[in-house]
C-alpha cells in the first residue's frame, strides 16, 4: 500500500497555501514609556517619523497616546492602562523602569508581560538611552524583513509586514530552516536502515525549501497586484537562525523585523523569538 | 503449446478427486488470504510445488521435449503452462503506467477536474467517478483505484469533508469493478478470457461500452442519494470551495514538460496499439504482451540511469501469483480436475444460451466475491476454450457471463477484488470503520443492480 501513501503525497504537495491580503488596520497607536511628559512628547515626536508608514494610506487617521512612567507604578497597572486604551499597536522599547538594558541579557519584565498579555502587536525600538540602533533604522521603513522558521501559510506575518513597508520599499520574506535540527533527523535517519539517507537528505531539503518558495511566490503575486507599491523579496534557507538573521540584517540593512511572539503551547515567548528579540537590539522590532 | 500437454489421458478418479481437494484448499488459502497472513504468490506458489510433485508421482505430467520446427527444445515441465502472453501485458502494463505516472500526466488529469468540480461534492462525485472508471479501463483497476483514492482523501479533507470520505471511496472502489469491464485490458479476467475467446480489443469495447456507461452513472445516482452527498447551498460555500480546489497546483508534479508531453502521447499511442493489434501488421503476430512491454521499455529510457529502482517497484507478488496460478491450472488439467468441473459446468452450458449464461454469470460473481476472480477465470476460460460450440464463436455470452460476474462479483464483498480492497484499505488508513459485514450491507444493492443488469445485458444484447 506504499503508492496510496505515494500518490497523497503528491497531491498534498500540489495542494498550496495561497496567501490573502487583509491589511491590518492601524487606529489607535500606543506609546508606553518610563519618561516624564516633555521626553515622552519628544520620543512620540521621533517615532510619529519613523512610523510614517502607518498613515501613508489614510493620512491623519491615527491616534497617538501615551502613557509615561508616573502612570503606573507595576505590571498590572500598566496592563490595566493598555487594555484601557485598547490600541491597534503599541510601542516601546527594552526595560522599562530599569537600567538593565545595559546588558543585552533580557528584554525586561514589562516587556516580557506585555508581548504575550496585550493584545496587539508590540512595536519595540531601541532603547533611547543606549544609543545603539544601527544608522539606517528607526528613521523610515523601507526595508522590512519578515523572519520565522515556518513561514507558510502565516498571512497574519506577511500582512503585518507589509503593512509597516514603505510604499516604493522592500519587504523581505524569509524562512530559515534550522540546520541543528534538521541534521540531526538526518542522523538519525541514517540509523534506520530502511529509509535511504542520501535520498531522505535530498528529498526532505528540497520540500522544506519548496513550501515556503511557493508560499512566497504567492504573495507576491497578490501583492504585486495591490496597491501597496512595495518589492516582496524571498530568502528561503537553511543554517544557524539567529546568526543567519543577525548576518540578512546587516546585509540588507534592515529598518524594522517583523516576527511571532505567540506560542500555542506555551505561555512564554515563541522559542526563536526571545533570543532575537534579546540580541537583536539596533533595529526596530514588531513583535505579533 | 497447452493444449500439446494437456492430451487427455485416463487419471484414476481418485487422483482426480485429491487433485480436487488441493484446488479447493487452494482457493479456501486465497479467501482467507487477510487472515492467513501470507501473500498471494507464496500462497499458490507453494500449491504449484505441492502439485508439480504429486503430478510427478502420479506420472500425469509430460517430460517429453517440446517439438517447434523440427527443433527439439528441453524446458521444464513447469513452464510451457505459463501463459507468457498474460504475464507479459502484466509485466509490460505495470511498467509502463508507473513510469507514466512519472511524468506527472495523471495527477495533472486528476487536480484538473478537482478544480472543474469547483469543489462542489456532486460534481466532485460525478467526476471522480467517472475519472474512476476511464482510469480503470485505460490504466488497471487497482492503479486507478490508488491514484482517485488517495487524490479523495486529500481533496475532501482540504473542503473540509472528510465525513464523505467513506461514501466517495466506497463508490469509487465499486465504479473501479464497472471500469474493469471497458476494455480487454482492463482487468486480468478480461485479458485472460478475452484472449481465450479470441475476442478483439475493438469488440470488446463495442460489446462492453453502453454497459459501463449506462452503470457509472446509476452507480454514482445511487451512491449520492445513499451517502447524501448534495451540492453546496449559498453563494459563499461555493466560493469557498471554489478557492480551496483553486490551490491545487496542477503543474506541481510535473518536473519536465517535455516528458509530460511525451507520456502524454504515449499513453495515447499505448491504447491505440493496444485497440488495433489483432490487425496491425507484425503487431498481431507478436500480441499484446509484445506492444505492453516495448511501451514500458519505451518510458523506461527516460530514467535508464535508474530503471532498477522501477523493476523494484513492479508487483512481483502478482506476477509470481500468476505463473504459480497458470502452474497449478495445467497440473489440474493433466488431472481432469478441469474436465471434472467442465463435467458440472457442461450441463449448466446445455440448459442454453439464456438460462445457462445467465447461471454461469451468477456462479462466477458469486464465487469471486469471496475468491481471487483471476484463478475462477482462468479456469472457467480453460473449461469453455474446451467446449467446440463456444470455443469458435468469440460473441458467445457464456465468454461474456464470465467476465461480466468475474468482474461484478468483486462488489459484493471486500475481499473480492484487489481494487475495492485497496478502496477499504484506504477508508482505514483514514481511521474510518467499515467492518466486512458494513460492506457488504453497503455495497449490496450496488452490485444487486449491477448483476441484474449485466444479466438483462448478456442475455438480450449478446450473442
Amino acid at each position: 500500500m506504499s503508492k496510496v501513501d505515494q500518490f497523497e503525497s503528491v497531491f498534498r504537495a500540489a495542494s498550496k497555501a495561497v496567501y490573502h491580503l487583509d491589511a491590518p488596520r492601524i487606529r489607535k497607536v500606543l506609546l508606553v514609556t518610563d519618561f516624564d511628559a516633555k521626553t515622552a512628547e519628544h520620543f512620540s515626536y521621533e517615532n510619529h517619523q519613523f512610523l510614517a508608514v502607518i498613515e501613508a494610506i489614510e493620512p491623519d487617521s491615527v491616534t497617538w497616546d501615551t502613557i509615561t512612567g508616573d502612570e503606573y507604578a507595576n505590571i498590572a497597572d500598566l496592563l490595566e492602562r493598555v487594555e484601557r486604551h485598547k490600541p491597534d499597536l503599541l510601542l516601546t522599547y527594552r526595560h522599562l523602569k530599569s537600567d538593565a538594558w545595559k546588558w543585552p541579557f533580557s528584554l525586561g519584565e514589562y516587556l516580557d508581560v506585555l508581548t504575550q498579555a496585550a493584545g496587539s502587536p508590540v512595536l519595540v525600538v531601541p532603547h533611547p538611552s543606549e544609543g545603539g540602533a544601527m544608522p539606517h533604522a528607526v528613521s523610515d521603513t523601507d526595508v522590512v524583513m519578515a523572519i520565522t522558521d515556518h513561514l507558510t501559510g502565516d498571512d497574519q506575518l506577511v500582512n503585518w509586514s507589509a503593512r509597516f513597508t514603505a510604499p516604493n520599499g522592500r519587504l523581505f520574506l524569509t524562512h530559515v530552516e534550522n540546520e541543528t535540527v534538521f541534521e540531526h533527523y538526518i542522523a538519525t535517519i541514517g540509523k534506520i536502515p530502511s529509509i535511504d539517507t542520501d535520498d531522505a537528505r535530498e528529498s526532505i531539503f528540497a520540500q522544506l525549501m519548496k513550501e515556503p518558495t511557493d508560499y512566497i511566490e504567492s504573495c507576491k503575486g497578490v501583492l504585486d497586484q495591490s496597491d501597496l507599491a512595495i518589492e516582496v523579496l524571498p530568502i528561503v534557507t537553511i543554517g544557524h537562525r539567529l546568526e543567519t538573521y543577525k548576518k540578512l540584517i546587516e546585509d540588507h540593512e534592515v529598518d524594522l523585523l517583523v516576527m511571532n511572539t505567540k506560542d500555542e503551547y506555551q505561555a512564554a515567548m515563541h522559542g526563536l523569538t526571545y533570543p532575537l528579540a534579546v540580541e537583536l537590539r539596533s533595529i526596530p522590532l514588531l513583535l505579533l | 503449446m497447452t493444449a500439446l500437454l494437456t492430451q487427455a489421458h485416463d487419471v484414476d478418479f481418485g487422483v482426480t478427486l485429491l487433485f480436487t481437494g488441493l484446488l479447493v484448499a487452494m482457493i479456501l488459502c486465497l479467501a482467507f488470504e487477510e487472515k492467513i497472513h501470507a501473500k498471494k504468490s507464496v500462497i499458490v506458489g507453494l500449491f504449484a510445488v505441492i502439485s508439480l510433485l504429486l503430478g510427478t508421482a502420479f506420472h500425469l505430467l509430460p517430460f517429453e521435449p517440446i517439438v517447434i520446427r523440427d527443433h527439439e527444445i528441453h524446458l521444464p515441465v513447469f513452464i510451457p503452462g505459463i501463459d507468457w502472453n498474460v504475464i507479459a501485458i502484466i509485466l509490460g502494463s505495470s511498467l509502463f503506467v508507473d513510469v507514466t505516472s512519472k511524468s506527472g500526466l495523471f495527477t495533472w488529469i486528476a487536480i484538473k477536474l478537482t478544480k472543474a468540480s469547483h469543489g462542489d461534492p456532486v460534481r466532485l462525485l460525478v467526476l471522480y467517478g467517472f475519472m474512476t472508471v476511464v482510469f480503470s479501463a485505460v490504466l488497471n483497476n487497482v492503479t486507478a483505484m490508488i491514484i482517485v483514492g488517495s487524490l479523495t482523501a486529500v481533496s475532501l479533507e482540504k473542503l473540509g469533508r472528510k465525513d464523505k470520505l467513506l461514501g466517495f471511496l466506497l463508490i469509487e472502489g465499486l465504479l473501479t469493478n464497472v471500469g474493469g469491464l471497458l476494455t480487454l485490458i482492463s482487468s486480468v479476467p478480461n485479458i485472460i478470457v478475452g484472449t481465450k475467446a479470441n475476442i478483439s480489443f475493438l469488440d470488446f469495447f463495442l460489446v462492453a461500452s453502453p454497459y459501463v456507461l449506462v452503470m457509472t452513472i446509476v452507480t454514482i445516482w445511487m451512491g449520492a442519494k445513499f451517502f447524501r452527498i448534495q451540492g453546496l447551498k449559498t453563494g459563499e460555500e461555493r466560493a469557498r470551495a471554489r478557492e480551496l480546489v483553486g490551490a491545487f497546483d496542477e503543474n506541481d508534479g510535473i518536473e519536465s514538460k517535455f516528458f509530460f508531453w511525451f507520456g502524454a502521447v504515449m499513453l495515447l499511442a499505448f491504447v491505440g496499439v493496444i485497440a488495433s493489434a489483432s490487425v496491425l501488421p507484425w503487431i498481431k503476430e507478436l500480441g499484446m504482451g509484445y506492444v505492453a512491454m516495448s511501451f514500458g521499455l519505451i518510458m523506461l529510457l527516460r530514467y535508464k540511469a535508474v530503471a532498477d529502482r522501477f523493476y523494484q517497484a513492479v508487483d512481483w507478488d502478482l506476477l509470481g501469483f500468476f505463473a504459480a496460478l497458470f502452474v497449478v491450472i495445467n497440473v489440474m488439467e493433466h488431472a481432469q480436475v478441469l474436465h471434472l468441473i467442465g463435467d458440472g459446468l457442461a450441463k449448466i452450458i446445455d440448459l442454453g444460451p439464456t438460462t445457462g449464461a445467465g447461471l454461469v454469470l451468477g456462479t462466477a460473481a458469486v464465487a469471486s466475491s469471496v475468491t481471487d476472480n483471476i484463478p475462477l477465470a482462468a479456469m472457467l476460460a480453460q473449461i469453455l476454450g474446451e467446449n467446440e460450440a463456444i470455443a469458435g464463436d468469440p460473441d458467445s455470452p457464456f465468454w461474456w457471463s464470465v467476465i461480466f460476474g468475474a468482474n461484478l462479483g468483486g462488489n459484493l464483498t471486500p475481499i473480492g477484488s484487489a481494487s475495492t480492497l485497496v478502496a477499504v484499505t484506504i477508508i482505514h488508513k483514514h481511521e474510518l470503520s467499515l467492518s466486512f459485514a458494513r460492506f457488504v450491507r453497503t455495497a449490496l444493492p450496488y452490485a444487486v443492480v449491477q448483476l441484474f443488469f449485466a444479466t438483462v445485458y448478456v442475455l438480450l444484447f449478446i450473442g
